[in-house]
């Protein structure tokens, strides 16, 4: 008969005797930074491979090429880079798993491009507290810029969500001050950051023009109803902070019920495939005129032709992946980033360290990235810790975007 | 049942030799690995518990994930605004999951086969919905942090004192995990030997000849509905603390049908098959993503397996080839060749 | 008055994708006793066939539609012949798990082959762009057209079990599988029509959400697969019709639930979805429109 003592005594011992015998010391550290040799620089990053952010995975397909391209020329201090992306589903449980892995088992020197806010929301204390440099976050959330004293390690890249709103608000306040705005928002951080940049921007005299706000569930399957809401304020301004699918079905209901705004979307969900699908071949006459913010060169944009950075990009695109569609603006997003860093790199110096990486991370200055607007820099200091401020606004003209009025800045939310 | 094979005293010796084993492998493997390995506990819990649910009174539930999102946020709520010592809180979670489990198994009573999978299927999609909502108590979308919090041992990254040894913080969490798992796993194999156990297997094979044996369906039911749930909701607890941050996305969809995948890759009704049906749903999806990084496969193996899609491609196909293969699984493989050796 | 009656609308315009995979769900359900978790990725990746003949091979949308729908019912026999009847037998639960297997390789095979941006039919496919405002409330002639074509279906459907011999061998294989085999019905056979048949009904689902919400990706079905669930259920799981009306009664309820209670809103109609599917379930199993005993014996 199966004595439960018996058991618990032979539990009980065998976990002594392992914990005598197993369990590890203190993990050796190395005086030299992990990743890093006299030919090669290691870095990690997380992406979602699968799940139902995939199209976001992307960008890191985007900056494996760039960093190829720069390897093929010498690499940065004659060290080649590789990057190595796993993925986490885009699920924050995975992320802190896969980071984990990245840090503690492959040995990377940095943390790059990670995509996802609560996802680096995760693992940013643990990063910062072991002293691993979280560069170019693809997020547009503001933390990674506000709570950078208490996080000096990670940083982001693009203008936050917050700014862009802020700079839609200004706009309207400029153009449109008596408008009535209706208000689509996607009920996450994301999309309330866009709400909440666009009231300062409209400013206390200028909320008053909203009319209408509806949050929706990016599990639901479709916002009609969200959208029928809407139009009963008889608001003559939408404002659409969705994502992907929802951008498209905010324009296709809109059309459908007859309703006329003038309509305003997101930078991420502004992508020019998004609008062809949208504007229905242009049966659906709500596109036309609509406005978003770039900050990155748009690949479907037919005046870039001749531009060098454009050039670049294709024939990056053409070398390294070859069968991908060039005009999908995740792959430029992760070149401009992977620029980035590469400048980050050439700053810290041929004597590699994570701490030189940081400090060069602070101290950027850099006009020529050719995957950016003209004009745009890519500038950080002591005081400012939002790689990227500036934007142009834009409008959908007969099935591209059209650029308009000149940088403004997207203002430290 | 895979219970027959083997006798007791060969059992116990089995037991025995595997808690050693456990105890002792964080020496030879790596400091990470340790943290995988301790997921590998964590998921065990959750299948243990339920294994037994689905395996012994054949209630399906498609939404264990919930009763772990109950108890994550339990700890990760007590921990973060109450600064309540994480260990206290693990005990605590599985107590408020099995409550929930007990308040879901009593009209769970009245819903059979498929249209209880239905229902715990709706449980687990609805859920975020509803910890987003309840932000006040939740933290909603933007999360509860538990890193370098006081009450959290280790604070995430800190060397833990146990018993005058100075644990990293990945062992930390492998010990913790195992000697929970290996708790648990003793309690569940003492009620299944029970009477409980025999009450179990009644109402699985027939439902009405229990009932008319004595055996009170009602009660025994609810009980196995809440226990696999405080089994849940302890995995969920130690799950939010290994992951130091817990947002709705933390338990996802996802997690409820990677538990049942588990419990069948397990084998229904089989205890030590759980460890395979755990190592499967950890490990399988890490070896997917490092298939990149082999040197030795093929290049167009290292380059497909990191387009979009890919990893879930290799994943459903992996899962329907076990299951066509192994039907049973591994408990009913261990089942098919103890009826082997036994000259059946 | 008009935005009631405007919510109304759109909750039968959304009713109505649900009421399509529902469809194809019941059918499934009412020949084989599975509920099969991949239907909605299997509607999913046909409407990408369908899609990638029109887009990258120069076929016009009708014969595209054609070619799909015999595409789905191979697919469909085959699913069932290869992958879950060696399981049947097993317990449900294995059946549960492969078609799990299936829902996440479909959904990752078509973002491999297709990739995951949006795509989109070209605008009057299948059904004309037409709105019509009667009096502040706006219908669309999509949605009119595609609550018809599940109506439709559901007739065509109550014929062929009615008054086909193939249908009468499917009903005889679902509700008592030795007798049939005594009296010739092939029903192994019968069972994997039934999932082919509902493999097309599921491709006839995807097409039509496709159209009715503007764009799709391989994520088109996933958030629909609970409310077709709960449409399901609310109207009987067994009864073709009553998944249709189900699927309709489920989209205005939520609608109004989200529009006229604050505490509902947008935040809460899964959790609301999932208490109708308790309730029913608890109170009346079979549903509005459902005959058969609930569970098994």
């Amino acid at each position: 008969m199966t004595n439960p003592r018996v058991l618990a005594l032979a539990l009980a011992a065998a976990l002594t005797l392992g914990l005598a015998a197993g369990a590890h010391g203190e993990s050796t550290a190395s005086r030299a930074d992990p990743g890093v040799t006299a030919t090669s620089v290691l870095i990690g990053g997380t992406t979602p491979l699968s799940g139902e952010a995939s199209s976001g995975s992307l960008t890191a397909r985007g900056a494996e090429a760039y960093f190829k391209h720069v390897n093929a020329r010498g690499g940065v201090h004659r060290r080649k880079i590789t990057y190595r992306y796993l993925d986490d589903g885009y699920e924050p449980a995975r992320t802190v798993q896969a980071i984990r892995q990245l840090v503690q088992q492959d040995g990377v020197f940095a943390i790059f491009n990670s995509l996802g806010t609560a996802h680096n929301l995760a693992v940013r204390p643990y990063l910062n507290q072991v002293g691993v440099p979280h560069l170019f976050v693809a997020s547009g959330a503001t933390t990674w810029g506000k709570e950078f004293r208490r996080y000096p390690w990670t940083i982001g890249f693009i203008p936050t969500y917050t700014a862009e709103g802020i700079i839609y608000g200004r706009y309207i306040r400029k153009t449109s001050p008596r408008a009535r705005i209706a208000v689509l928002f996607q009920d996450d951080e994301y999309g309330k950051d866009l709400v909440a940049g666009l009231k300062r921007g409209l400013g206390s005299a200028g909320a008053r023009q909203i009319a209408a706000q509806q949050g929706y569930d990016p599990a639901s399957t479709d916002i009609q109803s969200e959208i029928a809401r809407l139009k009963a304020s008889r608001a003559t301004v939408l404002m659409v902070f969705a994502f992907g699918k929802f951008a498209i079905q905010a324009f296709t209901y809109v059309d459908r019920l007859g309703w006329k705004p003038k309509i305003f979307v997101n930078a991420v969900a502004a992508s020019a495939s998004v609008l062809t699908i949208a504007s229905q071949q242009g049966k659906n006459k709500r596109v036309e005129g609509a406005i978003s913010i770039a900050f990155f060169k748009d690949p479907a944009d037919p005046s870039f032709a001749k531009d060098a950075g454009y050039k670049l990009y294709r024939s990056i695109m053409k070398r390294y992946l070859p069968s991908a569609n060039v005009k999908d603006g995740y792959y430029l997003a992760g070149m401009a980033s992977a620029h980035a860093f590469v400048q980050t790199l050439q700053k810290a110096g041929r004597n590699l360290t994570r701490k030189a990486v940081q400090t060069a991370a602070a101290r950027l200055d850099d006009r020529k990235n050719p995957f950016v607007l003209p004009g745009v820099r890519v500038k950080t200091s002591s005081s400012d810790h939002y790689p990227l401020e500036q934007a142009q606004l834009e409008r959908w003209r007969k099935g591209r975007w059209v650029r308009f009025g000149g940088l403004v800045s997207a203002p430290r939310a | 049942m895979s219970t027959g094979a083997l006798g007791q005293t060969a059992r116990i010796g089995l037991f025995a030799a595997a808690a050693l084993l456990i105890a002792v492998l964080p020496r030879f493997v790596s400091d990470f690995r340790a943290s995988e390995l301790a997921y590998v506990a964590i998921f065990t819990i959750a299948i243990l518990g339920l294994n037994v649910l689905t395996g012994y009174t054949g209630q399906i539930s498609l939404g264990h994930g919930a009763f772990m999102t109950i108890g994550g946020y339990t700890t990760a709520v007590l921990v973060v605004d109450h600064g309540v010592r994480d260990l206290w809180t693990i005990p605590l979670a599985g107590l408020v999951a099995g409550a929930a489990g007990f308040l879901f198994g009593v009209p769970a009573l009245r819903l059979s086969g498929l249209y209880l999978a239905l229902a715990t299927f709706g449980v687990a999609v609805a859920l975020p919905a509803v910890v987003r909502k309840a932000e006040g108590l939740t933290g909603g979308s933007r999360g509860l942090q538990l890193f370098g919090l006081d009450s959290y041992t280790g604070k995430g990254f800190e060397p833990v004192e146990v018993l005058g040894r100075s644990l990293s913080f990945n062992d930390w969490l492998y010990y913790l995990s195992w000697t929970i798992a290996g708790v648990l796993f003793v309690l569940a194999w003492l009620v299944l030997r029970g009477e409980t156990g025999r009450a179990f297997r009644a109402l699985r094979d027939s439902e009405v000849a229990a009932a008319s044996s004595g055996v009170n369906p009602a009660a025994y039911k609810t009980l196995a509905f809440s226990l696999s749930a405080l089994y849940a909701g302890v995995a969920g607890s130690l799950y939010a603390l290994a992951s130091t941050f817990v947002t709705p996305g933390t338990f996802p969809v996802t997690l409820s049908l990677t538990l049942l995948i588990g419990a069948v890759v397990a084998g229904l009704g089989s205890l030590w098959g759980v460890l395979a049906g755990a190592v499967f749903v950890q490990f399988l999806p890490v070896w997917i993503d490092r298939l990149s990084g082999v040197e030795a496969a093929p290049d167009w193996v290292q380059r497909v397996s990191k387009e979009p899609g890919i990893p879930s491609v290799i994943y459903g196909a992996a899962l329907i080839f076990l299951l066509l293969l192994l039907p049973g699984g591994v408990g009913g493989l261990v089942q098919r060749l103890g009826g082997l050796t036994r000259g059946r | 008055m008009a935005e009631f009656l405007q919510q109304v609308v759109s909750g039968l315009s959304s009713g109505g994708i649900y009421a399509g995979l529902a469809l194809a769900i019941s059918l499934i359900y009412r020949a084989t006793g599975v509920i099969n978790f991949a239907q909605g990725e299997m509607a999913m990746f046909t409407t990408y066939i369908a899609w990638a003949l029109t887009e990258h091979h120069g076929w016009s949308y009708w014969p595209a539609v054609a070619f799909t729908l015999l595409a789905a019912f191979v697919g469909g026999v085959a699913v069932e012949r290869l992958i879950v009847r060696p399981v049947q037998g097993v317990s449900v639960l294995a059946v549960v798990i492969v078609t799990l297997g299936i829902f996440v390789l479909l959904n990752g095979l078509a973002t491999a082959i297709w990739g995951g941006a949006q795509q989109s039919f070209p605008p009057g496919r299948p059904f004309p762009v037409r709105s019509f405002d009667v009096g502040g409330v706006v219908f669309s002639l999509q949605d009119i057209l595609t609550v018809a074509t599940s109506l439709a279906l559901v007739a065509c459907l109550f014929g062929f079990f009615r008054f086909t011999k193939a249908g009468l061998g499917m009903r005889a294989a679902a509700f008592n599988p030795a007798a049939s085999r005594l009296v010739g019905v092939r029903v192994g056979w019968m069972i994997a029509g039934g999932w082919g048949l509902a493999a097309v009904l599921g491709a006839v689902a995807g097409l039509l959400a496709a159209s009715s919400l503007g764009s799709f990706d391989p994520n088109l079905m996933r958030p629909v697969l609970l409310y077709a669930f709960a449409a399901a259920v609310l109207g009987g799981l067994d009864s073709p019709l009553g998944a249709v009306v189900g699927g309709l009664v489920l989209g205005v309820a939520l609608n109004l639930l989200g529009t006229y209670v604050d505490f509902i809103g947008a935040d809460l109609r899964l959790p609301s979805a999932l208490a109708i599917i308790l309730v029913v379930l608890l109170v009346r199993p079979a549903g509005l429109l459902g005959r058969a005993s609930v569970g098994r014996v």
